[in-house]
């Protein structure tokens, strides 16, 4: 509980819910997604194994944010040239 | 001599007259750039008009109302700002923040919240022992908090709010709400 990772995990649980508000599916499914999978690791004990898991979630993230300007790109795209093509 | 004395009494005159010229003016501008209460304008106008009256040196006398004396000037700006404050908040502004408004804002926050039951919601029940929530809740909760006052509490203060009512005082020592 009281561990020195506890504010690392807390802060990246926090970004991911930020991010997950844009989620294509749904905040509520990305949020129950989340949970589970913090809910999955709860009882990881060992610090290089938290370590590791809070990496992964960082990873998670800039998926996420590759996954936003993708999306963003594809509308821009559709917006101003799907038009000159036909 | 008595020449001299009978010029400056003439100077005199002609400087009032100004005085008033710019008084009037000054009445004008202010009804139509500020649209005020006439009562302020008035107050204005008496301040200057005193002090008009009061000058002993002629050539110090206010020719417009950016040079009148800094004590009219203050009565009028005095008068500007409490109107316009008002006007503020009237039509940009929240509600002032009360405790009373806080809690209500809080629990409201936490009724809309689907894991939380609000039967069992008081203000003094922990999230974790009474409502049965984990920890990751609480952030979600903490998070849902700062949507709703609009600031960003630090993940240091954040895990000591267990109830709401230390949310509540949190929220209200943030915003110098003290009454």
């Amino acid at each position: 509980m009281a561990s020195p990772l506890r504010g690392e995990v807390v802060r990246l649980y926090k970004n991911l819910l930020y991010l997950g508000r844009e989620y294509p599916k749904g905040a509520d499914y990305f949020r129950d997604r989340l949970k589970t999978a913090f809910l999955k690791n709860k009882d990881v004990t060992d610090p290089e194994k938290i370590k590791q898991l809070v990496a992964r979630g960082e990873h998670v993230i800039k998926e996420l944010e590759a996954l936003y300007y993708l999306r963003k790109y594809r509308a821009m795209k559709q917006r101003y040239y799907e038009e000159t093509k036909n | 001599r008595r020449l001299l004395k009978q010029a400056s009494v003439s100077v005199r005159f002609a400087l009032w007259d100004r005085s008033w010229l710019s008084v009037m003016a000054s009445r004008v501008l202010g009804r139509c750039v500020r649209s005020l209460s006439l009562s302020s304008v008035r107050l204005c106008l008496g301040g200057t008009a005193v002090r008009a009256a009061a000058a002993p040196l002629p050539s110090q006398r206010p020719f417009s109302l950016l040079s009148c004396s800094r004590k009219t000037r203050q009565v009028y700006q005095t008068e500007i700002s409490s109107s316009v404050v008002q006007l503020c908040r009237r039509y940009g502004d929240q509600p002032p923040l009360t405790l009373g408004n806080i809690e209500d804002r809080v629990l409201y926050v936490l009724k809309l919240y689907d894991k939380v039951n609000p039967e069992q919601l008081t203000v003094t029940s922990h999230f974790i022992k009474d409502l049965g929530l984990d920890s990751l809740d609480q952030v979600e909760i903490i998070m849902a908090m700062e949507d709703e006052f609009g600031f960003e509490i630090p993940d240091v203060d954040a895990e000591k709010l267990m109830t709401p009512e230390d949310i509540v005082m949190y929220i209200s020592d943030k915003k110098d709400v003290y009454e």
